[in-house]
């Protein structure tokens, strides 16, 4: 017994297991444990009691003897479903409350998930391409006296000589896509098949492009797939529409029925995908083609895109000022020879830039490429609407919630005496905002898929939300967690800081502290929404002022027979018949069109003596045939028209106000101008808007010429089916193979303004939904203040005010912010849309009815929303709210 | 529902609490199962099983006197309550059928009359 005293049970052993021992089992186990030390000790060593002493307590660590309070799983679990079935019941409980804030949450949430996908499909351009980040477009900067034009055709011999002259580059690819050259769209059939079919997406391409690209193949090898001359590789889906269940590699196709050039197919590859610049479905070979003879070696024509790709490691800034010697190697001489006066002077405005390939979609904004773009600020601009209406359903949520604070205040009084603590408080509060953050979001997400096909409309885009990702849950979930936090968070802190004393005695009733938070809020909500319609009205305002504008020629009942030249000489005999139709006014011949992205023919034009001689104008040179100012209702206010009867007319052009002024004509029908020939000036046209309304209307030089892809035919009937069909009967007897394909002119100017159109349409949409997530604040706010205020109203009701005493008493607080938001809203509109019209050469004066009309719709939103309330709170029997304690 | 079946380690460790009597206690009954069986067990598993044991209403147990050797602490003594004897008496007829029937015990061994 003497080592008993001097032994104790290890302490550390003993804490620990009192650190999760069960209280009221202590005694007894402590009791036991010390027994069975004792006992070891007695027999044994006084390290072997220890060690099974340590043995013995980790053998307590079982269910039934560990703490309640530490067995966490049970225990948080339990006190999480208390905390959500209070949150559940307090969602039912105010059933007006709760789906505002669901609903407008959920509104906000279906707009960012879907801007994020029409973002996401927007930065995803070109990024499937191998080595992206070597390849880039090769961009010409010209400084023409402080503006900069941007283009992407370069001569022919351009590509070779920059493969040779600099190590860095690896590969070099060329495009043709011009339309000068039979590219953009033809009539394609199997050399076995009579019958034509139309297609649109033809480019000429170097082998290399595909090389370049490593565009995945379906049949053929990439790398010969247009080696050969006269070879065409076709895509996927045209390949299967031409040769079903074949492949299609080594048959023949014939382009717009010129039997004497059959093209071979080279390969098929696989469609380039939608989110791809390049959206080409057939490529014929350049190898050994030539538009013009020496066409391959001259440097004076530029028509090619030309693409490159670069060593690893090269520097692209670098090789952009290394390739200036291009300039003078090549460019100088030609100029020189050509007699350019000042050539060194004009090559010194020349530079050029690296493109990204990947930049292409969304950074060409000043690039003259005649590709179809999105807009890396529509990006951003989208990016920030969805951000700015996510904001603005955050801000219901904690106005909503903290206007909540009166009736919860009692809650949390009561709970802080009965022993709560703040951090339970917090949980809670919290729990509710998840559950509400996760409703919201479930009910979002339901939202956009409904959303989607419209949304895809407004966007000109078949998105689809990516359920096969991996990421898509995880992330979502992630974010209603996060959104529910945050909007939870103030809220939770703000109403679990209540004194209980404070609260129980009335002091907070009135949430009043909150007010000017809340007041901060809605004025944020307001603003937005009050910019968002002024964008709306001044975006509709320019549409009109386009749409309406004189435009210099008569885009009515003009009918536009495509695809023409595939006829041959038989386009004459179409013309003359098409004439004898008593509907048809006037034909002309000439797929120069009045429309951007038709057909154009750039060319540098001089004086042929007399001041400024050696300046170069450039100008649109249009061959057109006699009867096309008639047809498309061009006016002629100086000179003649060409007429067939002149055998020198072949010599003679007719010119716009623009190249009047641009030569500086005093009397230009006595005048001659000359390219590689002199013509004599014979009309003047006034100027007519023949590019977007975005540019200013450029010089332009009309000559006699044949260009037959379109015939052009000016209906005098109001019954444009009966006309049509006239048009056809006669299209059948003339072109029995071939089927007849038309257009409208107006639809083809109307196309033009699509996007000004789809910017009206989203922009209205998100101003609609802004607005009515904003309203739908304004209307729980608005129930909530009436409520606070049922008291006072009863009085005042009791002690004779009027109907219209309580109703302006409700509504001046909102007036009054819809007006500040109102005076924070006007100059930000103002500068945004300057900036936007900035784009456009034409554009309609931004007046101040606009913004008066605005606001004044902003207004009356919001007091219709709150009018409501405000009504009913004046309309109840006092007696009702007064009788209550 | 609790569970009302005995586990052969409940059984016997309901078998030491009857044998013990006055002094069945976690520590003491942990000791005889060591004794009896020559197997070790820890106060733990012993104090677990009683607890189960109590839950089933085949034991109940009332805190007894402190001893020096426990630093001054009661214990907790475990007696059987008559529902724990029924289930013992049960789990004991069913084995002697079991046994009964296996035909290579079966008429060597007489477990009948003794008991």
């Amino acid at each position: 017994m003497s080592n008993r005293s001097n032994h104790i049970p290890p302490r550390l052993a003993q804490r620990i297991l009192l650190g999760f021992l069960r209280e009221d089992i202590a005694e007894e186990v402590l009791g036991d444990l010390d027994e069975k030390f004792y006992a070891r000790l007695k027999a044994g060593s006084v390290y072997r009691a220890k060690l099974n002493y340590y043995y013995q307590v980790l053998h307590y660590f079982r269910p039934f003897a560990i703490r309640k309070s530490l067995s966490t799983h049970s225990n948080f679990a339990d006190m999480f479903e208390s905390y959500f079935r209070i949150a559940w019941r307090n969602m039912f409980k105010h059933k007006t409350y709760s789906s505002i804030k669901i609903g407008g949450f959920a509104l906000g949430i279906a707009a960012c998930l879907l801007i994020s996908l029409f973002i996401r499909d927007e930065l995803s351009y070109d990024q499937h391409i191998p080595d992206k980040d070597r390849i880039y477009r090769v961009v010409q900067v010209y400084n023409d006296n402080g503006e900069i034009k941007k283009g992407v055709a370069w001569p022919a011999p351009f590509a070779t000589a920059i493969k040779q002259d600099y190590p860095e580059i690896e590969r070099v690819g060329r495009l043709n896509p011009s339309e000068l050259f039979g590219a953009g769209s033809n009539q394609i059939r199997r050399v076995d098949v009579l019958e034509n079919t139309y297609e649109e997406g033809f480019t000429y391409a170097d082998q290399q492009m595909l090389d370049m690209l490593k565009v995945p193949m379906v049949y053929g090898e990439r790398k010969n797939a247009l080696a050969q001359p006269n070879t065409i590789a076709l895509s996927k889906s045209k390949a299967d529409k031409f040769f079903p269940g074949e492949n299609p590699v080594g048959k023949v196709m014939i382009l717009n029925n010129d039997e004497k050039n059959p093209f071979t197919v080279g390969g098929v590859f696989e469609d380039f995908p939608a989110n791809s610049h390049l959206t080409y479905d057939f490529l014929i070979t350049m190898t050994s083609r030539e538009f013009w003879p020496g066409e391959q070696t001259y440097w004076g024509a530029s028509n090619y895109p030309t693409y490159i790709v670069v060593r690893p490691d090269t520097d692209a800034r670098q090789l952009e000022k290394k390739l200036l010697s291009i300039l003078t190697n090549y460019y100088l001489p030609l100029l020189k020879k050509e007699g350019a006066p000042n050539p060194e002077e004009l090559l010194k405005k020349a530079s050029f830039s690296l493109q990204p390939i990947t930049d292409i979609h969304l950074k060409s904004d000043k690039i003259q490429d005649r590709l179809n773009h999105g807009d890396i600020r529509f990006v951003w601009i989208f990016g920030a609407v969805a951000a700015f209406i996510l904001i603005i359903a955050c801000i219901n949520f904690i106005n909503l919630s903290t206007a909540k604070s009166a009736n919860r205040a009692k809650e949390v009084g009561i709970r802080k005496v009965v022993g709560s603590f703040r951090s339970s408080l917090v949980k809670q509060f919290l729990t509710e905002s998840m559950l509400f953050s996760f409703l919201s979001f479930a009910i979002g997400i339901l939202l956009a898929v409904l959303l989607l096909p419209y949304f895809n409309t407004l966007s000109a885009k078949s998105l689809s939300l990516p359920w096969m990702e991996w990421w898509l849950f995880p992330i979502l979930i992630g974010a209603a967690v996060v959104i529910g936090i945050i909007a939870g968070l103030y809220p939770a802190f703000y109403l679990s800081a209540f004194k209980p004393i404070d609260v129980l005695k009335g002091k907070l009733s009135r949430g009043s502290k909150s007010s000017n938070t809340r007041s901060l809020l809605v004025i944020f909500q307001f603003t937005t929404s009050i910019v968002l319609i002024i964008g709306t009205f001044i975006i509709y305002r320019q549409m009109n002022y386009i749409m309406n504008k004189k435009i210099g020629f008569d885009k009515d009942q003009v009918v536009l027979l495509q695809g023409v030249h595939t006829l041959g000489e038989k386009v004459q005999t179409l013309k003359t018949e098409l004439l004898r139709l008593p509907e048809v006014k006037h034909v002309s011949v000439s797929d120069y069109l009045p429309i951007k992205g038709t057909k154009r023919n750039g060319n540098g034009f001089h004086r042929e003596s007399g001041p400024n001689a050696d300046q170069e104008v450039s100008a649109q040179f249009w061959q057109v045939d006699q009867d096309y100012l008639q047809t498309m209702g061009i006016t002629l206010i100086e000179g003649r028209n060409f007429s067939a009867q002149m055998a020198t007319d072949s010599q003679a052009v007719i010119i716009n106000q623009a190249m009047v002024k641009k030569m500086g004509f005093k009397n230009p029908t006595q005048e001659r101008i000359k390219n590689w020939e002199t013509w004599q000036i014979i009309g003047v046209i006034e100027d007519f808007h023949f590019e977007s309304m975005r540019d200013s209307i450029q010089p332009m030089v009309l000559a006699l010429g044949n260009s037959p892809s379109v015939v052009s035919v000016k209906v005098k009937t109001t019954d444009m089916a009966g006309a049509l069909q006239a048009v056809q009967k006669v299209w059948k007897e003339v072109a029995p193979y071939q089927p007849i394909r038309y257009t409208f002119l107006d639809e083809s100017f109307a196309k033009m303004y699509e996007d000004v159109q789809r910017a009206g349409r989203v922009f209205s949409s998100f101003a609609i939904l802004a607005i009515i997530v904003a309203c739908l604040g304004l209307y729980g706010l608005s129930s909530f203040m009436v409520e606070q205020r049922s008291k006072e109203i009863g009085i005042r009701l009791v002690l004779g005010a009027s109907i219209q005493n309580i109703f302006s008493l409700l509504t001046i607080n909102f007036v009054k912010l819809v007006l500040i938001s109102f005076a924070i809203a006007v100059p930000i509109a103002w500068y945004m849309m300057n900036k936007w019209l900035e784009d456009f050469v034409y554009r309609t004066p931004v007046s101040a009815s606009i913004f008066v009309f605005a606001g004044l719709t902003a207004l009356l939103i919001a007091l219709f929303t709150i009018s409501y309330q405000a009504i009913r709170a004046a309309l109840v029997n006092p007696v009702k709210n007064l009788r209550s304690e | 529902m609790i569970e009302t079946r005995l586990g052969e380690f409940e059984e016997v460790i309901l078998l030491i609490v009857g044998i013990l009597g006055e002094e069945a206690y976690a520590f003491k009954i942990a000791e005889e199962f060591e004794s009896q069986t020559s197997r070790e067990v820890s106060i733990g598993a012993v104090h677990s099983t009683l607890t189960r044991l109590e839950e089933k209403g085949f034991v109940k147990s009332d805190m007894g006197k402190a001893t020096a050797e426990r630093g001054g602490r009661r214990k907790r003594i475990y007696t059987i309550t008559a529902y724990g004897q029924q289930a013992l008496s049960a789990a004991r007829d069913f084995r002697m059928s079991l046994w009964s029937q296996y035909p290579a015990f079966a008429n060597k061994l007489n477990f009948g009359g003794s008991m």
